[in-house]
């Protein structure tokens, strides 16, 4: 049988010369849960990655005199997360710019609670790896922008004040046609349906990511910088 | 789990009445040589333990080494298994964050991959964090439409892998997404994405010409889009020659493998298991002997 079949593939030239053909299939899929629980070598070879990675995420970096919680329109969380970020990315001057920072309240993922700071607090904040980026708009989005602060009922803002809905910088420079918004490359590409960011003018990204700029943050605070101002208000 | 012998029993069913003379049929299901088991993941994004039992939404699932529990439970029920995944094996803990990737690969190692594509979120590491950690790495990486020819990754990837396993010869490739807007340029430098088509049709009539009785694609490209964006059911419906696409990127969960029809109007198996590791995609061939070689057909049962 197998001798015919090789001599007819051989004669009749044919490009696969497979000794099986017809193919029958069947699928599932398998679930990964405690049922396959049992201690084997793929444990000894993560824990000492496990304890080390622990050491680092348990190290205490900061203290906090209170519970810092996001909210809408505000929260003691996004006034800090947005304060911080402008500390750091004001630091090193980008000129003579008009700047506010808006980050997402989706985005701040855990509180920060009352008491020691860990490196594991600030990963479960900020798990992403987001970038910073510095994006310049049209003075002419505005309305846009407040529009849809308004329809999310607030959003963490820093460096402006949003009163009765109408966004008013705290450093205003006069006859800019163009602002910058700090934020992150999940926000301006479009996340959370930030559209407006389409109408960008330019936009500078130098690979930070967001969860460093907090990290680096919170270790120069030591006690974290509690601020329960009342940016955003609609009415 | 599937038992083998409910998947005997149901091919026999199905073929019986499609196909051939069922006791023609019989003489082949009793050679294990003819079956393959093909295990794959996607989207595995650095998940070395299971997910918290307080989480909201996948609590307690996952974790490699329950996986390797899972995939050597099956190596000992069946003789021809491969283990394949597609992509996007890093970033999403702090164990890519700190390691660089490294973990992962060692891991994928001791579980015994066979082979692997890259997707978008392995270039997160740089070009020279991707060479770092494939160091580690004792499979190939398999990517057709990346040209890495003015960077540190070339030469670390394979274009096609061919391997015997029993009497079934197997050919892979892979294909990976645009880079472009989805990773930062700095990331993957002067790699170069090339449409995935050309080149996809181009690998399998290679594999097939070298006698591969099934060729499968490692996909990055993702399930579907509601725009015109490659994705792998339309690349499903516009090459030849493949049998079955493993796909990631996407995050989708398929119940099982979607039936596309190629250019030849034949059957392409399109499955995507999720992502984390949450689940472990299993889809077993069984191949039938013939007298001569005729144009491959795909039964699903």
């Amino acid at each position: 049988m197998l001798k015919n079949f090789i001599y007819i593939c051989m004669g009749a030239g044919l490009l696969a010369c497979s000794s099986v053909t017809t193919i029958h299939t069947s699928a599932e899929r398998v679930e990964v849960n405690s049922v396959y629980d049992h201690e084997n070598r793929i444990d000894s070879i993560v824990q000492p990655y496990k304890k080390d990675l622990e050491k680092e995420m348990l190290e205490v970096i900061a203290h906090a005199d209170h519970d810092f919680t996001k909210g809408r329109p505000n929260g003691t969380l996004n006034n800090w997360a947005t304060d911080a970020l402008l500390d750091n990315q004001l630091r090193t001057s980008k000129g003579q710019r008009q700047v506010m920072s808006l980050l997402n309240v989706g985005g701040l993922r855990n509180p920060i609670s009352k008491g020691d700071v860990t490196v594991g607090d600030i990963f479960k904040l900020m798990p992403f790896d987001n970038n910073v980026v510095w994006v310049e708009m049209p003075i002419e989005v505005l309305p846009e922008i407040e529009a849809y602060l308004r329809k999310r009922g607030g959003e963490p803002v820093g460096m402006v004040k949003i009163e009765k809905g109408k966004i008013r910088f705290l450093d205003p420079i006069s006859n800019s046609k163009t602002f910058w918004i700090i934020t992150s490359d999940y926000l301006m590409n479009g996340g959370d349906n930030m559209s407006f960011f389409e109408k960008k003018v330019s936009f500078e990204n130098d690979g930070v990511l967001l969860r460093d700029v907090f990290l680096e943050e919170v270790k120069m605070q030591k006690v974290l910088r509690y601020n329960n101002e009342e940016r955003i208000t609609f009415e | 789990m599937m038992e083998r012998r409910d998947f005997l029993r149901n091919t026999v069913v199905v073929s019986a009445g499609v196909l051939v003379a069922p006791s023609l049929f019989a003489k082949g299901t009793s050679n294990s040589e003819n079956h393959l088991t093909i295990l794959h993941t996607n989207d595995t994004h650095s998940n070395i333990d299971p997910f918290p039992e307080n989480h909201s939404r996948y609590p307690g699932k996952g974790g490699v080494a329950r996986r390797f529990e899972l995939i050597n439970k099956i190596r000992a029920e069946e003789e021809n298994v491969l283990l394949l995944d597609a992509g996007d094996i890093f970033q999403g803990t702090p164990y890519f964050n700190r390691y660089g990737g490294v973990l992962e690969m060692r891991l994928m190692s001791e579980l015994g991959y066979d082979a692997a594509t890259m997707g978008n979120h392995d270039f997160d590491a740089g070009i020279d964090g991707f060479v770092k950690a494939r160091q580690y790495a004792k499979f190939p990486f398999l990517c057709s439409n990346y040209d890495f020819t003015n960077t540190a990754i070339d030469g670390h990837t394979d274009d096609t892998f061919i391997v015997q396993k029993g009497n079934i010869k197997v050919g892979i490739f892979g294909v990976g997404v645009e880079l472009k807007g989805l990773v930062p340029d700095d990331k993957y430098k002067e790699t170069v994405y090339i449409d995935p088509i050309d080149i996809a049709n181009d690998r399998a009539r290679d594999l097939k010409k070298q006698g591969c009785d099934l060729i499968i694609c490692l996909s990055h490209l993702g399930y579907e889009y509601g725009s015109d964006k490659v994705s792998d059911r339309v690349f499903a419906q516009k090459t030849r020659n493949i049998h079955l696409i493993i796909g990631g990127h996407t995050h989708t969960f398929l119940e099982k493998p979607t039936e596309e029809k190629n250019l030849d109007g034949e059957t392409v198996l399109v499955n995507q298991v999720g992502w984390a590791g949450i689940n472990v995609g299993r889809i077993d061939f069984q191949f039938e002997k013939k007298a001569f070689a005729k144009k491959d057909v795909l039964i699903v049962e």
